[in-house]
């Protein structure tokens, strides 16, 4: 077993991968009474098109299908569902599906050997049928329309497809109603039988444990798995270039909503410190302590502090920035003018530390609960990162490096708008 | 881990818990007050305008400079409606000093941000700032008129307000547009006063904190602070007498939005903990009855569930479904009602619903922010109850307890947002 430590978060990791190909991540927690386990699979709604490693037969999928598969890993086949069993114990359980990935969760006080077992069980067993997959469709039907109804979602959609021409993390999560429909236990089955593998998955246990104690339970309640072959994804070739810099549609709603996208290369080497320094920069051009909030809040263009974010994956790349504004086209062209100034004249010393600083914090403040400690560690290393990295990195990021990235990343001609206006 | 409450004037309560489990130190202040409708809007503004400044800190980039320079400790308000009391909301979040890279006491800092933005705001000639106000004035407009954005919170909202019309439980909590034009600096100054002065004040402080309680004595605003007798309300005004008053509403959308407002009849000592526990098998979690009917046999919807609002003895049932579905949806809920009336629920039903219950109550002290609102909770109803006996009382709840809550069920309106 691996074992890493961090002194200045006073942390310590466990690392194990079991025979079958299992990534087991402990993160022993004192003086916790709350314990959480979460699974994470490396399939996401980007992942419609592979080679099955068993057969090297390739399968394209219809859209929704990782999404559609976490609805029915609950089912049994001694007619319960796990969601109740979970439920009923006093647990906090649920699951949810991204563009690279799927977890399945639960949180404890009491009853967690018990509630474990029951993860370690249904996320190995699957059980559909033709009856259980076509009732489904209603229910993730409803979910689809909830969000037709939801700008936000809307305008976040519509900048990816802004962004990326081929890239599948253009495509909602869910799917579409149409699509959903073309699912059945076949095309289920195929996708569980590849991802599903151990070998594509990372566990994750947060609490007061002994390391040991958890691994030989994992080993003890798993159901024998081979480990298969690595899994070849197939993915359509996307440019490097933006596909359309403007999309704006309307909804019943009272305020503009915008997205400002900037897409970035794929890059696969000092992600960690690569990560800190655009979430710094985004910070230092528009958080609430920017210049540029300042002014535009001011002028009432923006009235609360925008969502920074950077996201990536193997095969995309991007900076979002999502705001609420009376008028995102003037947002747009003053964020373009101000990257501009500060590409000139370079990044002040005492801004900067100040936002290094804070996004230290930030690091900090995410260790407050074993939730969210289990997840944080789960999804990082899904990217091969041992969470702690971050915090050892954030030390050697100098203005000089953050200069540089500006240049390289804030490119205009790689910059898009997204609006969601009032009808 | 301990929890103490003392009232360092009277009106004034300060809670500390001391616990070691968090990164963190969290510092709150809660105001509390009746809610007025000719009031709301202006409460909500003196909440906005505190945080655009205060007199060490002038502006809102001095507040979030400093702020940043404390490791990007967070300062959030929020305005929310507790019964029929209006609370303003101020939270403090910072590292504990131990996980700095460099000593600095953090905690003090934030004591004294936090008081001189809360009790020492930035008032020139009698008033607040004028060219503050009105950009504070436009961003509560757009704050207000968003309420449409969220579909599923404008639904409740709006059975709500129907419920409880001319009540004041049916405030809109951010208050209302037509009211934002009479407001000016001086006048709104003239509120704070008449608030501060009055409200209900409690104070908490969460984490690992030795010296906070003598930070808190010594700081001049508190010693400014006046005695007084707080004017809260702890039995509100029940909602107006309806029986299955039906409303529909038609926006632009592709999901209707369904929500069942219903009462709960007060019969007795301990009926909020039997409530509780029927609100839990109706439709608190996956294992409830309209979970179980209206979504996994019926597909009608993905999000169907239930909530019981403890301080106004109200359940609302809520669901997501196809417009056309409407009356299958309703039928089926009304059902589920008509069931738990009839007694038709297992005790393996009561078992799994105490479990979960149990589970939210043991998780209390697990995270900081649910910790300080419990305690603020008993606060407001004026019970006191620990941990222990709050557990105690639902293992109490019997099957013919739940039943009584059942008989004692009307549905009050039912609200349906369509196309």
């Amino acid at each position: 077993m691996q074992v890493i430590e961090n002194k200045i978060i006073k942390e310590k990791l466990y690392l194990e991968e079991l025979e079958n190909g299992l990534k087991v991540i402990v993160i022993p927690k004192k003086d916790t009474n709350k314990k959480m386990a979460i699974i994470g699979t490396k399939f996401g709604s980007v992942d419609n098109h592979f080679i099955k490693p068993q057969t090297k037969e390739e399968i394209v999928i219809p859209d929704g299908v990782a999404h559609f598969l976490e609805h029915k890993m609950f089912e049994q086949a001694n007619g319960t569902n796990s969601l109740d069993t979970l439920t009923a114990m006093g647990v906090e359980a649920n699951a949810y599906t991204t563009n690279d990935h799927t977890a399945y969760y639960f949180e404890a006080v009491d009853n967690f050997e018990p509630a474990f077992k029951e993860l370690l069980d249904y996320v190995f067993n699957p059980y559909y049928t033709d009856e259980n997959v076509e009732k489904e469709k209603g229910i993730i039907a409803q979910e689809i329309r909830m969000y037709d109804d939801d700008a936000i979602s809307k305008v976040f959609l519509n900048a990816l497809e802004c962004m990326y021409e081929k890239c599948p993390v253009r495509l909602d999560v869910a799917g579409t109603v149409e699509s959903v429909n073309k699912i059945n236990k076949d095309i289920l089955y195929d996708c569980y039988n590849t991802f599903y593998n151990p070998s594509n998955m990372i566990l994750s246990v947060c609490g007061d444990f002994e390391p040991n104690y958890i691994i030989e339970f994992v080993k003890n309640n798993m159901r024998k798995i081979e480990k298969i072959g690595k899994i070849e994804r197939i993915y359509p070739k996307e440019t490097e270039k933006i596909y359309s810099n403007f999309k704006e549609t309307s909804m019943d709603v009272s305020i503009p909503s915008f997205v400002i996208g900037i897409k970035d290369n794929l890059e696969k080497e000092n992600i960690v410190k690569k990560e800190l320094i655009l979430n710094i920069l985004l910070n230092y051009l528009l958080d609430e302590n920017s210049k540029l909030y300042k002014e535009l809040y001011d002028e009432g263009l923006l009235i609360s502090e925008p969502d920074l974010e950077y996201e990536y994956s193997d095969i995309y790349s991007h900076m979002i920035i999502f705001s609420y504004s009376k008028d995102p086209k003037k947002v747009f062209e003053k964020i373009k003018t101000e990257i501009s100034n500060l590409k000139e004249n370079g990044l002040e010393e005492k801004s900067f530390n100040r936002v290094k600083n804070k996004i230290y914090g930030r690091l900090i403040t995410s260790y407050n609960s074993p939730a969210q400690i289990g997840r944080i560690f789960m999804r990082d290393y899904m990217n091969d990162i041992i969470s702690f990295d971050y915090i050892n990195e954030w030390n050697n990021i100098t203005i000089e490096e953050a200069n540089k990235l500006l240049k390289d990343k804030f490119i205009e001609e790689k910059m898009i708008l997204s609006i969601v206006n009032p009808k | 881990m301990s929890y103490n409450s003392k009232e360092i004037k009277k009106g004034i309560t300060l809670h500390t818990i001391k616990t070691d489990k968090f990164k963190t130190n969290l510092l709150a202040i809660f105001l509390t007050f009746p809610i007025i409708k000719d009031e709301a809007t202006k409460n909500t503004l003196i909440a906005l305008m505190l945080k655009r400044g205060s007199k060490l800190y002038k502006t809102r980039e001095d507040i979030t400079n400093k702020l940043a320079e404390m490791y990007g400790a967070s300062l959030d308000s929020g305005i929310e409606k507790s019964g029929d009391n209006h609370i303003l909301k101020f939270y403090l979040e910072s590292i504990n000093e131990e996980y700095l890279p460099k000593k600095e006491d953090l905690l003090k800092e934030s004591v004294n941000l936090l008081f001189d933005v809360v009790f020492n705001p930035n008032i020139e000639d009698g008033k607040f700032n004028e060219e503050f106000l009105e950009q504070e004035k436009y961003s509560l407009e757009q704050i207000i008129n968003s309420k449409i954005d969220n579909k599923a919170m404008y639904a409740l909202n709006r059975c709500i307000e129907e419920m409880y019309e001319n009540k004041p439980y049916g405030i809109y909590k951010y208050g209302y547009v037509e009211d934002l034009k009479n407001i000016d600096g001086h006048n709104l100054y003239e509120q704070y006063k008449k608030i501060i002065s009055t409200c209900k004040i409690d104070i908490f402080v969460s984490g690992n904190n030795g010296n906070v309680d003598n930070y808190i004595m010594e700081n001049d605003m508190i010693k400014e602070l006046n005695e007084r007798e707080p004017k809260y309300v702890t039995e509100g005004k029940s909602s107006n007498e309806n029986n299955e008053k039906y409303i529909e509403e038609k926006m632009d959308v592709k999901q209707g939005k369904l929500v069942i407002g219903t009462d709960i009849k007060n019969f007795g000592k301990d009926f909020r903990y039997s409530a509780q526990v029927y609100n839990a098998i109706l439709g608190g979690s996956a294992n409830s009855k309209l979970f179980q009917n209206v979504r996994e046999k019926a597909s009608l919807a993905y999000t169907v569930s239930s909530n019981y609002m403890k301080l106004k003895s109200n359940i609302f049932i809520r669901a997501g479904i196809e417009i056309e579905n409407y009356e299958k949806a309703l039928n089926i809920i009304k059902e589920q009602i008509e069931e738990m009336k009839q007694g038709e629920f297992s005790d393996e039903d009561i078992i799994n619903a105490k479990r979960i219950i149990t589970a939210g109550i043991k998780n209390i002290k697990e995270e900081q922010d649910i910790e300080i609102s419990y305690y603020y909770g008993q606060e407001l109803s004026n019970v006191k109850t620990s941990i222990p006996e709050y557990l105690k009382s639902i293992e109490e709840v019997s099957k013919q307890d739940i039943i009584d809550v059942a008989n004692n069920i009307n549905i009050n309106t039912i609200y349906f947002l369509r196309d």
